[in-house]
């Protein structure tokens, strides 16, 4: 059975059934962000909104973790925080052991390293103005390493032909798009994958090839894969591990079949009912 | 009571779509699927006599005995939003950010005619009709102080204002989260008069629609009554996109279509799909007709269904079509 909790203190990360011998790669415990919303008035500062109100959660090394939650949930929140784009209000993160959470930036390099992230849209998260080859290499030319042959390995990885490196992204379609962000985040040979919601812009049957993709490369690499999305049902076929996030708290986590099967929170039965699926139709 | 026959839409010399033809009773839900870039919202724009400049429409296309296509636009401007209505996907874009709510929806009224006070308190009916919480103080706000479920209720009620006859919905939740998306379906269903509903998603049709039109290329390449469009296509295409829906457990592959839509103009000749096909053959080079073949004649082309399904009454066959060389047997 999924653990569940409605409340930050009762909130027990479960490893994953026989997964005890896995070490714990990404640990965070009881993180809270309170933002403070611009003022409205001259005598009084803005509101605090809550965004995270006390989570923890582990991801092992190998391990295909997915976050399901809605817009506002704080899963956006939860996910700069693990990549350390922003500072908690309190509690803490680890990566391999090491304090992220409120580190400067140049103390981030092994991080910047071993994580790297896949945004949503690839329209906005590639530079219109970079030849693929400049954008594959980039992460390597920022760390101060050579780039060699890498940039075709990676397009080759991908499934793109050696002839994308001199094109701009305008020039590939939005699954392609996705390929290219995919192999720039590759180009590190980071341990950690991030996925922000990659083929929730991208059409059904492109959406196929994009998850078959990733999984291929988290066997081939023994990639740790931190996966989220707004569809349950994506995160079945993915992954091992799920947290669904809500209203700035983890309600449930499990291993992904247990919660599909049988939700514990009132939450995850909302949001599975809400979910089209064909089967149900058919 | 909506009729499009042989309806094309072309860029100067390229055709963006070819030929189609359907027709959508009262009452009816039909929806209209494919991949982005196959002509969806292009079929849609035309029928709203909405089409970009240098993008024209030819063939003809009756709702209730008034043309809607090849009309002047001062004609257009009485039949849009009053006749026929659409509501897009993205409502921050289709909503005038520096004008009230209640003013947005009671504006398409007073355009039609309607007395201004009249029309500011249909606004507030109608934003409670599609179901806004305090739809006064809805009506005082402005677009950004909603969130995008209520923004996309807003257009609704937008769409709704001069009661008519057919309501087109381009994408509507596509940017919705799934709880607020399943809510606007149920809505959407419970207000349209007849309703074409254009979306990628196949489960979202499954959930709505009646009667489903399959595009690619520009051109309907098969249609029929859902539930047996999608339990038995006969489209190469329409089985790529039905097997690319399903969401396997972990550790088996996805199906996938191999390659991506073509740019428009970029599709090959005869069959439009059979670049991607896995079926295609050289009778693929000219372009299969969407017929309806008679059921009950076998067809020399495919091998006979090896069990075939016990009779259900709406497995009929009535009105499935489709247009392809090697249809799935």
């Amino acid at each position: 059975m999924p653990s569940h909790a409605g409340t930050p203190e009762a909130d027990p990360v479960r490893t994953p059934a026989g997964d005890s011998a896995r070490e714990p790669l990404i640990e965070v415990r009881d993180l809270t962000r309170v933002y403070r919303r611009p003022r409205t008035s001259l005598t009084r500062p803005g509101e605090d909104v809550h965004a995270l109100k006390g989570v923890s959660l582990t991801v092992h090394r190998g391990e295909r973790f997915g976050i399901v939650g809605e817009s506002g949930s704080g899963k956006s929140t939860l996910l700069r925080l693990i990549c350390a784009l922003d500072r908690p209000t309190s509690g803490s993160v680890t990566f391999g052991g090491r304090e992220v959470a409120g580190l400067p930036e140049r103390s981030l390099r092994f991080l910047r390293r071993s994580l790297q992230i896949v945004f949503q849209d690839p329209m906005s998260s590639l530079d219109p103005r970079m030849r693929v080859r400049d954008l594959v290499a980039e992460p390597l030319v920022a760390l101060g390493e050579p780039v060699g042959d890498r940039v075709d390995e990676l397009l080759d990885a991908v499934g793109l032909p050696a002839s994308a490196a001199g094109r701009y992204p305008h020039q590939f379609s939005g699954g392609q798009r996705q390929r290219i962000a995919i192999a720039r985040a590759l180009a590190p040979r980071p341990e950690v994958l991030v996925a922000d919601e990659p083929v929730s812009a991208l059409d059904v049957s492109v959406r196929g090839q994009i998850l078959n993709l990733l999984a291929d490369l988290a066997d081939e690499l023994g990639l740790t894969l931190v996966f989220v999305s707004h569809d349950l049902a994506v995160v079945r076929h993915l992954c091992e591990t799920v947290a669904v996030v809500h209203d700035g708290l983890i309600v449930e986590t499990g291993p992904v079949d247990d919660v599909w099967e049988a939700p514990g929170h009132p939450y995850t039965r909302t949001l599975l009912a809400a979910v089209p699926t064909l089967e149900g139709f058919l | 009571m909506l009729t499009v026959e042989r309806l094309s839409v072309r860029a100067e010399d390229v055709e963006l779509v070819r030929e189609v033809s359907f027709g959508i009773g009262p009452g009816e839900r039909v929806g209209l699927i494919g991949e982005s870039g196959s002509g969806k919202s292009l079929t849609a724009l035309a029928l709203m006599g909405l089409l970009p400049d240098g993008v024209t429409a030819s063939g003809t296309a009756r709702l209730g005995g008034r043309d809607l296509v090849g009309v002047p636009e001062r004609r257009l401007k009485d039949l849009r939003g009053r006749t026929v209505s659409m509501v897009f996907q993205e409502p921050m874009t289709a909503l005038n950010p520096l004008m009230r709510v209640g003013a947005q929806v009671a504006e398409v009224m007073t355009l039609h005619g309607v007395a201004a006070g009249r029309a500011r308190e249909r606004a507030v009916e109608l934003l409670g009709r599609v179901r806004l919480p305090t739809p006064e103080r809805i009506a005082r706000s402005y677009p950004h102080q909603l969130s995008g479920g209520q923004r996309q209720r807003v257009m609704l009620a937008i769409a709704l204002a001069n009661e008519p006859d057919l309501l087109i919905c381009d994408e509507p939740t596509t940017a919705l989260d799934v709880t607020v998306q399943r809510q606007m379906l149920e809505l959407i269903a419970e207000v349209a008069p007849a309703l074409l509903f254009i979306t990628h998603d196949l489960a979202v049709v499954a959930s709505l629609c009646e009667r489903v039109l399959v595009m690619y290329g520009g051109r309907v390449v098969e249609s029929g009554p859902l539930r047996e469009v999608f339990k038995h296509p006969r489209h190469r295409y329409t089985e790529g996109l039905l097997a690319a829906s399903r969401l396997p457990p972990r550790g088996t592959r996805l199906a996938t279509i191999p390659g991506a839509v073509p740019a428009a103009g970029r599709f090959p000749g005869g069959c439009v799909f059979r670049d991607r096909c896995g079926h295609a053959t050289e009778a693929c080079e000219t372009a299969p007709e969407l017929t309806a073949p008679d059921p009950t004649a076998p067809d020399p082309t495919a091998p006979e269904p090896a069990a075939p399904e016990p009779a259900a009454p709406e497995l009929t066959g009535d009105g499935h079509a489709f247009a392809c060389w090697h249809p799935r047997g």
